[in-house]
């Protein structure tokens, strides 16, 4: 089995690497990126890592019905963090006219 | 679905909260209640009582004894001691805002609400070992701080806090996810306590995979104590907060998750023995790396709240030393010495309202010789600051010595000597903000200012300072009366730690 194949066709350390690999994209975009909004979605993305292997390790487990549920909730609470993350940033882009996480110094000494 | 007296009674200390805030919610509809003084109160006092019910809920239960559970939820004796805990706190912290919000002109009943859904969330979360709602109690209570901390969006400083929150406490939550969904990849059970044992049977307690698992979700629980390098938001986050929301993180966030780190890493993962050792040799390294950092960078402060964010850096370093020492004596120490950190931190938050010190001027210029003309407060602020500081015959000193003297007995010599001195040079930020008090004169700019503006009017704010005064005395001299009627029954009865 190739490993493209191995990823399409069920091995459980396929969806694991994905999943790291996505967790480690969206903590370099939160670390490196200068923009709150992409900054924003690093954040979403590691969420979303953390989602990938949870439903693989479920079905892994035999589809896990609690951890199917579990991802449902996931998925809630990602949607209540856009909505204050978001209103945020609209807030702090009404100050300064800006979204640029540099230029949001003003708190420093 | 209906359910037995005990599964309700299990749920009830959570849900009258949520009722109350559901109410607050409702009320604050109104778009006459920046203008209409009765609305404001019944929503303060809404507040209040839905924190009173839950507050003579819990200590009933605690009267009886009795600890319900509502499936994964376990109300037992310690979580009734962290849900009283956390209403005190909240109750505190309604007082004070009622004050707080009027000196800054922005009284609104969402803070109130989301006040209330926090302290259910961390409720919450200090009362399962259940992955799945612990995570659900650590968002519950994380996300409601993040809009407290933004909430006077009329400031900049508030958004601009309440963001760089957001971002950092976003992606600490993601790690703690990842963490738990790694652990729960090579168990397969959401249980923390049953995943434990399933590792150790099946001999994966040092499989990298679960040393990830672990560390990630003690990653989540460190950057909630704001322990080094996972505290670079505090300062920020408490400078842009309303005082009241920023005594209230520093207190509650903080007790609540050391509570939950209690009830997962020496309660849960006992059985990991390899792992366990491995993450006390990491809490030991970053417990010096917070003492030492937040002890040196509060000494260079100009502004009050950021002395108290690196303050509580500092406090997040003398309480890790507790988990180092790990003896359930240790333990007893660290719940006593988060209560009376309670009181003497609401109590040094409150102190800036009760002066009426709103928007940017928390600096100790602001300060100088405020002592002398509110000498109640002046008395409370020389309470709280010795006692932070651990000076003898305050609460303060009887929790850093019951941590420190379980250092010494298992062999910690070295970190109780380092703890000793982080106090001593601790004393000098805390005694700073006396000196600003009671020896400095104010500004002739400053007086003009004052005279101009009418006398500062604080009662609830004075009030709770002043019961956080009594509560920081009561605990120096009657602190075995208190750590044996509360702080070892709850890790007795609740966790079954002693034996």
């Amino acid at each position: 089995m190739t490993g493209m194949d191995a990823i399409l066709h069920g091995g459980l350390q396929g969806y694991l690497v994905v999943a790291l690999l996505l967790f480690g994209l969206g903590l370099a975009t939160v670390l490196l990126r200068r923009t709150l909004l992409l900054q924003f979605m690093g954040v979403e993305l590691m969420l979303n890592a953390a989602n990938v292997a949870l439903l693989a390790f479920a079905r892994f487990h035999g589809g896990d019905a609690q951890a199917m549920v579990f991802y449902l909730f996931i998925i809630a609470v990602a949607a209540c963090e856009a909505a204050i993350g978001l209103a945020l940033v609209i807030g702090l882009y009404r100050h300064r006219d800006t979204t640029d996480s540099d230029r949001a110094t003003s708190l420093k000494q | 679905m209906s359910l037995t007296p005990s599964q309700w009674a299990a749920l009830l200390p959570l849900l009258i909260p949520v009722f109350g805030a559901c109410v607050i919610v409702i009320m604050s509809l109104d778009t006459d209640q920046a203008t209409t003084k009765w609305i404001r109160g019944a929503m303060y006092g809404t507040a209040l009582l839905a924190v009173a019910g839950s507050f003579w809920y819990l200590t009933d239960l605690w009267k009886a004894g009795s600890q319900p559970a509502f499936f994964q939820l376990h109300m037992d004796r310690l979580a009734q001691f962290t849900g009283i805990f956390v209403m005190v706190a909240a109750a505190l912290t309604v007082l004070q805002s009622w004050d707080h919000f009027h000196q800054e002109g922005w009284v609104k009943g969402e803070t109130l609400a989301l006040l209330l859904f926090s302290a259910v969330g961390m409720m919450l979360f200090a009362s399962t070992t259940h992955f799945v709602t612990l995570f659900l109690g650590l968002e519950l209570f994380s996300i409601p701080l993040y809009a407290l901390v933004g909430t006077v969006r009329a400031r900049s400083e508030s958004a601009e806090g309440g963001m760089k929150y957001f971002l950092t406490g976003a992606v600490a939550s993601s790690c703690f996810l990842m963490g738990g969904v790694l652990i729960y990849g090579l168990s397969g059970t959401f249980d923390l306590a049953a995943a434990a044992s399933i590792l150790t049977v099946k001999g994966l307690a040092l499989d990298p995979l679960v040393l990830v698992g672990a560390a990630l979700m003690l990653l989540g629980f460190l950057f909630k104590v704001s322990a080094v390098p996972f505290h670079q938001w505090t300062p920020d986050a408490y400078e842009a907060a309303p005082h009241p929301i920023a005594g209230f993180m520093s207190v509650a966030t903080k007790g609540v998750a050391f509570i939950a780190l209690l009830r997962v890493f020496p309660g849960s993962f006992a059985p990991l023995g390899a792992l366990g050792m491995k993450m006390q040799a990491v809490v030991a390294i970053l417990a010096v790396a917070t003492l030492v950092l937040g002890n040196l960078t509060a000494l260079v402060q100009s502004n009050v709240k950021r002395m108290l964010a690196y303050s509580s850096i500092s406090h997040a370093g003398y309480l890790l030393l507790g988990f180092v020492a790990g003896t359930p004596a240790a333990y007893t120490g660290v719940l006593f010495y988060l209560v009376i950190y309670l009181a003497m931190n609401m109590g040094a938050f409150g102190l800036l309202t009760a002066f009426g010190l709103v928007g940017e001027h928390t600096t100790f210029e602001d300060l100088r010789g405020l002592g002398w003309k509110r000498p109640a407060m002046g008395f409370a602020a020389a309470v709280f600051m010795l006692s932070l500081a651990g000076i003898p015959p305050l609460g303060g000193f009887y929790g850093k010595y019951m941590i420190f003297r379980e250092l010494v007995g298992t062999g910690h010599v070295g970190l109780a000597i380092l703890g000793v001195l982080a106090s001593l040079v601790s004393a000098y930020y805390y005694l700073r903000l006396l000196v600003a008090l009671f020896l400095q004169a104010p500004s002739a700019e400053a007086e003009r200012l004052a005279s101009d503006r009418p006398a500062v009017h604080a009662p609830l704010a004075g009030a709770a300072v002043l019961v956080c005064a009594v509560i920081v005395l009561a605990g120096g001299f009657l602190q075995y009366a208190l750590v044996d009627g509360f702080a070892k029954r709850a890790l007795v009865e609740g966790l079954g730690l002693l034996r």
